[in-house]
């Protein structure tokens, strides 16, 4: 392992970029009308991902029906061409991306007004196609996007980012070389608001530090927000202009 | 790895900011992966020149909110054609960063990122020193560094077919020319210095508007060029060096093989990776310990060795059976060896070891080889040898020498080859090329090496600076210090920052609820205040940096409350400033004889933190309650605040404890003190805890002129032992609560037991000589037969073989918790489980680790991440380890020159004691001075050719010069002669010695 200027004293990343700037953020909405209801596109860095939103549908089975509230059920695939190196399994059933399932789905049943879809189901696909660190936060924002592309009743954006920490500067956006050499925090925000829908510590990080790398982190997903807030209202409005004409 | 580049599109994000893809593919293990990594690049990178009008309102504040500061000078050096900055190429900066740290060149020098980078790959040390210059560099040197490939002004794109390496030259030459251009106006020139003659060329066949000079020209370009070059690297290839090629050179080493045939032998288990350790006796001698090997494989003689140097990481190949030897039993260094060789000639000469002629044999021979190698080691004498095939890593750094008089041509004016002899006997002599070679004569030098071609019988080297006259006190002492990797320069400014603003004036708080103070520290309250207590302290005479003091008071249930109270350092010294960072490079106080260079800087060391008497200071209290026979009931630990009643040396103390009218409560606690100390020693003596010996002696200086003029062996007190034993006891006490608070990253120190194999020549000496023999299953089992060890007629016997036994003992070391399973925590010498330096924080940084981490245990403040980490634990325990055993070194070596001094002006018969018989002579240890020297068979007989070597009963015979036979064995008694000579080859001085009679 060579040892890597992760911040160099002149205040530059590995990449180029400076502690406070978010990667390339590239979206779009409704790539695969014919597949889905909703789905979306999105680049952040190195990650692709592609979001498709089924529903509310029928559940297939009886034992999915709630009577009180629409069912949310995400899956994500990660590709095996998604990194590098090949990987030999698909990771269909490995823990990290259980997890992985499990916390999107409670990120987003507080936000998602399923009290509005009463005996439904929400299915919700992400497809990795390639990744390169602070994947959370893209599948995060993928999903937001899409299912506000299905026309799903939400009371706001939530927007995802990681932010690392490296001796005592957080650096925001991680990518893959920055996430292996230090820890990092992952951070769901609702909205312009300073709530949290979703914090993922995985490794130590002192508590005495962790205020200034919330900041920086809610700092960057509201840029995040704005970013996506920007291609929907353009896309909308062309929208309304094609309906319009016609 | 192998990189092929693809144009890649570029991408505008917003004003001032693109990104674009950097594709490279890479082979490891014959797969290939292809890597895609975002680059972005920005318009808002400064020039850092404070001549620039434009870059000042481009820049933007880092996450501290800190703006770049502008460093290259507005009037910088003027060359023929104006003022001008420096670019460098990366192989200047690999060759040459001696000379880049010369303060009297390379002023406002450019580093471009792509060189740091190639650096970086290259070498991290000489990266982390050019890190270094440009960070403390300021306003002396200016060197900065220019990010040329995140500037969008100075991207390059790699072509088609271009390599990576004229990739990087062209980005090297496109950022000099952005900065010339850049410039301009400012009228300051921009020039490129590169040893690479390809770059050179290509730069002046463009139309650049810079200049490129190869580092040789460019120095011969500044106004002290002529002093300066004699520092310019010696590289063979050289142009200023061509001459040498012709002296045509006969003797050659062998070659090293190729990369892929090391990995391949080392993969198929034919070749062997380790450190090599040469000799301390015969230079030509090496060793490496390999974990397939029981005992160290030896290399011997000059081509097996194949241009090793001491401490080098290399892959050895065993030799043939027919080959293996003994230990060779001859002393032999470097300053003696060859004497005549000329340096300009390189003349060959017969080889002292033996010359390989492994010839050919297969893998499978080989490793059945390897088979036999082990066995041979287990059963006789004779050893396995190898002979080095390569040099991964050199451990290469500065040396300080001196020039050997007869290399010097005194007639010549200009620049001659001479050999540098350095101080360190298991080196070789190394060949400089100077201009100044009779000024230097007779001055202690510092040098670099350069390089080890094959066809060079000795390394090549450039002079760096003098240190001054050899034998005088401050050119010794620098030379000491430099050669034992001891940071000795004053502490920087940004250090002194970091100390309390009042200075001396700091006192301890009156009142620890005063609300003022409180603000300002807001643990202030957590502290206890002592201050009631009847505190005292115990240390040396003339101590000034006092870590500890001591009290005891009878408890109404009739046990004892004893407390130890150690310096707060860590109240000052917080983590993750540049005073910490500093502390824990230096890593402890080395004490030298007549000089003391401190961990941290003397406010603290001797005022703040130190105790001193009858004045309040903050302290780190251990406090037990023991019971009448020294077993703890209870221990508390706290920060509290103390005022020491007295400060005692150790006679004072004695004095006043054994003096009966005196019957204070001070004196009756300090009673008490020494005789629940004594418990503690005995109890500890029965675990098993080991009496080692060292000859150490004490050099006293005339207190006018500072000379010394007295040696005296160490007097242990009682009162020695008595604050020796509470240290011991706080020590343990704190291990065991920081391991049990953080049990992955405790600062804690080991011992651990010796293997047998380090026993064995000293028992078979005992045992033929003495009939006598040292057991080692255990350390009490060890102090016991110690203890048995002894010779009626001879007191000092015990005491020698004590001392030759602590030779044989593994160093004790540093380490974190989670390094070793608990069994592996034992202290063998104190036969304690479990261990750490508590004591003594002002001199060792190990203290100030436990200090923070036992203030983390008891809830004082959060342990700070650095000691919560263990790969940063491991880098601080790697560094003070090194740093502690180069003190050691340092300090003997500091009394060993002293000695010297003493006996120059006077020489006497002492009685003294054969320690190791050689072939060629014999080394006897002096106990009255503490000095162990060899004796040369020439010094002991008229006739060499008589003498007779016996290697089973430890024997050297010979004709004595008054004609007589003689015999001399391993622990004989003799009548030394003592002198001190000073060596005309080497100008060392050091103790001669000559048997008596």
């Amino acid at each position: 392992m060579s040892r890597l200027e992760i911040y160099s004293p002149e205040g530059l990343r590995l990449d180029g970029r400076r502690w406070n700037e978010l990667r390339r953020f590239e979206c779009s909405i409704n790539t695969h009308s014919h597949a889905a209801d909703g789905s979306s596109y999105l680049e952040q860095g190195n990650n692709k991902v592609i979001t498709l939103v089924k529903g509310p549908q029928e559940p297939s089975s009886r034992s999915q029906v709630d009577t009180a509230k629409a069912l949310l059920r995400i899956s994500v695939n990660i590709t095996k061409f998604s990194k590098t190196e090949r990987s030999k399994t698909s990771h269909k059933n490995e823990r990290r991306v259980l997890e992985m399932q499990t916390a999107l789905v409670r990120t987003f049943n507080k936000n998602v007004m399923l009290n509005v879809y009463p005996r439904t189901l929400i299915n919700i696909e992400v497809h990795v196609l390639q990744q390169d660190g602070g994947i959370m936060g893209s599948l995060i924002n993928g999903i937001t996007l899409a299912l506000i592309d299905a026309g799903i009743a939400m009371y706001d954006y939530i927007s995802g980012v990681s932010v690392g920490l490296y001796d005592t500067t957080p650096l925001l956006d991680t990518n893959s070389l920055e996430e292996n050499a230090m820890s990092t925090v992952t951070l769901g925000v609702v909205g312009k608001t300073e709530k949290l829908s979703l914090l993922l510590v995985e490794d130590k990080i002192p508590l005495d530090r962790l205020e200034n790398v919330l900041a920086i982190g809610i700092a960057g997903t509201h840029r995040i927000r704005d970013l996506m807030d920007k291609e929907l209202r353009k896309r909308a409005e062309k929208r309304v202009a094609n309906a319009l004409s016609r | 790895m192998s990189t092929a580049a693809v144009a890649h599109r570029r991408k505008r994000l917003s004003e001032g900011l693109t990104v674009t893809q950097k594709v490279f593919v890479r082979s490891r293990n014959g797969g290939a992966s292809k890597i895609v990594r975002e680059h972005y690049l920005r318009k808002d990178i400064p020039c850092l020149s404070r001549a620039c009008r434009i870059c000042p309102n481009i820049i933007v504040p880092d996450a501290k909110n800190e703006l770049p500061k502008f460093i290259l000078s507005e009037n910088p050096l003027a060359l023929a054609n104006g003022p001008h900055y420096v670019v460098l190429d990366t192989n200047v900066v690999l060759q040459a960063i001696d000379l880049l740290e010369n303060p009297d060149c390379f002023c406002d020098v450019i580093i471009p990122q792509i060189v740091l980078d190639e650096v970086r790959n290259k070498s991290y040390p000489v990266y982390v020193r050019l890190r270094t210059l440009c960070r403390d560099s300021d306003d002396k040197k200016r060197f900065i560094v220019f990010h040329n490939e995140f500037s969008e002004n100075t991207f390059v794109e790699r072509l088609p077919n271009e390599t990576i390496n004229d990739r990087n030259d062209r980005a090297i030459r496109k950022t000099c020319q952005w900065f010339a251009e850049h410039l301009k106006e400012q009228n300051i020139n921009i020039v490129l210095v590169s040893n690479d003659r390809l770059n050179r060329e290509a730069a002046s066949k463009g139309d650049e508007r810079f200049t490129t000079r190869s580092l040789y020209e460019y120095v011969e370009l500044l106004p002290n060029g002529e002093d300066i070059k004699d520092s310019i690297p010696n590289f063979e290839s050289s142009a200023d060096n061509i001459k040498d090629v012709d002296a045509k050179v006969e003797f050659s080493f062998p070659e090293y093989y190729s990369t892929a045939r090391i990995m391949g032998g080392l993969k198929n288990g034919v070749l062997y990776q380790g450190n090599i350790q040469i000799s301390e006796y015969n230079f030509l001698e090496g060793s490496i310990t390999l974990p397939r090997f029981s005992k160290p494989v030896l290399v011997v003689g000059q081509k097996n060795l194949n241009r090793a140097f001491n401490g080098d990481q290399v892959v050895v190949e065993l030799l043939p059976q027919s080959e293996w030897k003994a230990p060779s039993s001859i002393a032999l260094d470097s300053e003696h060896f060859d004497v005549n060789d000329n340096a300009d000639a390189d003349a060959d000469a017969e080889d002292a070891g033996v010359e390989s002629s492994t010839g050919l044999i297969s893998d499978k021979q080989r490793r059945l080889l390897t088979q036999d190698a082990i066995l041979a080691q287990k059963s006789n004498k004779v050893q396995p040898t190898a002979r080095v095939v390569a040099i991964p890593r050199r451990s290469w750094r500065q040396y300080v020498g001196q020039i050997a008089p007869n290399s010097v041509d005194a007639k010549t004016g200009g620049s001659q080859n001479v050999f540098v002899i350095l101080m360190d006997k298991c080196l070789p002599k190394v060949r400089i090329r100077t201009r100044r070679a009779n000024d230097l004569l007779g001055k202690r030098i510092v040098i670099s090496l350069d390089s080890w071609p094959a066809t060079h019988k000795y390394p090549l080297g450039h002079f760096v600076r003098d240190l001054g006259e050899v034998e005088s006190a401050e050119a010794e002492t620098e030379a000491l210090l430099l050669e034992h990797d001891v940071e000795y320069r004053p502490f920087s400014k940004k250090v002194l920052e970091c100390l309390p603003a009042e200075g001396h004036d700091w006192k301890a708080p009156a009142d620890l609820n005063d609300p003022e103070m409180i603000a300002k520290d807001s643990l202030l309250q957590k502290r206890r205040d002592l201050r009631d207590k009847l505190i005292c302290s115990i240390d040396p005479p003339g101590c000034v940096d006092i870590d500890d003091a001591l009290h005891a008071k009878r408890l109404s249930n009739g046990n004892w409350e004893v407390g130890v109270h150690i310096a707060d350092v860590t109240h000052f010294v917080k983590p993750n400033t540049a005073l910490d960072a500093e502390g824990a490079s230096r890593g402890t106080s080395v004490y030298l004889v007549d000089k003391r260079i401190d961990m941290l800087p003397m406010l603290l060391g001797t005022d703040l933190c130190s105790l001193k008497p009858y004045v309040e200071r903050f302290a780190f209290s251990v406090i037990w309650e023991l019971d009448d026979n020294a077993n703890i009931v209870n221990v508390d630990f706290m920060k509290s605040v103390i005022k020491s009643r007295e400060a005692f040396s150790y006679e004072q103390a004695q004095l006043r404890i054994d003096d009966p009218n005196q019957k204070d409560e001070l004196t009756e606690g300090m009673r008490a003190l020494l005789q629940l100390s004594i418990k503690l020693k005995q109890k500890r003596l029965d675990a098993g805890a080991l009496n080692l010996a060292s000859p150490e002696v004490k050099v006293h200086m005339d207190s006018e002129t500072s000379d010394p003029n007295e040696v005296e062996i160490k007097k242990l007190l009682a009162t020695n032992s008595l604050v020796e034993e509470f240290m011991l006891l706080a020590n343990i006490s704190v291990a065991r609560k920081i391991f049990d608070a953080f049990p992955q990253t405790a600062m804690l120190r080991r011992h651990a037991a010796p293997p047998s194999t380090n026993f064995e020549t000293l028992n078979e000496m005992l045992q033929t000589r003495k009939g006598l023999s040292i057991s080692i299953e255990s350390s009490k089992a060890l102090a016991d037969s110690l203890d048995r060890c002894i010779d009626p007629q001879d007191p000092y016997f015990n005491t020698l073989v004590r001392i030759m036994s602590t030779r044989c003992m593994m160093a004790a070391q540093y380490f974190y918790s989670g390094a070793y399973s608990y069994a592996d925590f034992r202290h063998y010498g104190l036969a304690v489980d479990i261990y750490t330096h508590f004591t003594s924080p002002i001199r060792r940084y190990c203290d100030v680790v436990a200090h923070r981490q036992l203030a983390g245990a008891i809830g004082y403040e959060p342990l700070d991440l650095m000691h919560r980490d263990k790969n940063k634990m491991d880098m601080i325990c790697r560094n003070i380890n090194k740093k502690h055993r180069n003190a050691q070194f340092a300090g003997r070596a500091s009394i060993e020159y002293y000695v010297g001094q003493v006996m120059r002006n006077n020489e006497t018969v002492e009685a003294g004691y054969v320690i190791k018989v050689l072939n060629n002579g014999i080394v006897v240890l002096v106990p009255r001075f503490g000095v162990e020297g060899l004796i040369r068979l020439e010094n002991l007989t008229n006739d060499v050719n008589s003498s007779q070597f016996d290697e089973v009963n430890y024997k050297l015979s010979f004709t004595s010069k008054a004609g007589e036979k003689k015999e001399v064995y391993v622990f004989d008694k003799v009548e030394v002669q003592l002198r001190s000579v000073l060596d005309p080859i080497t100008s060392k001085r050091k103790a001669e010695l000559l048997l008596e009679k």
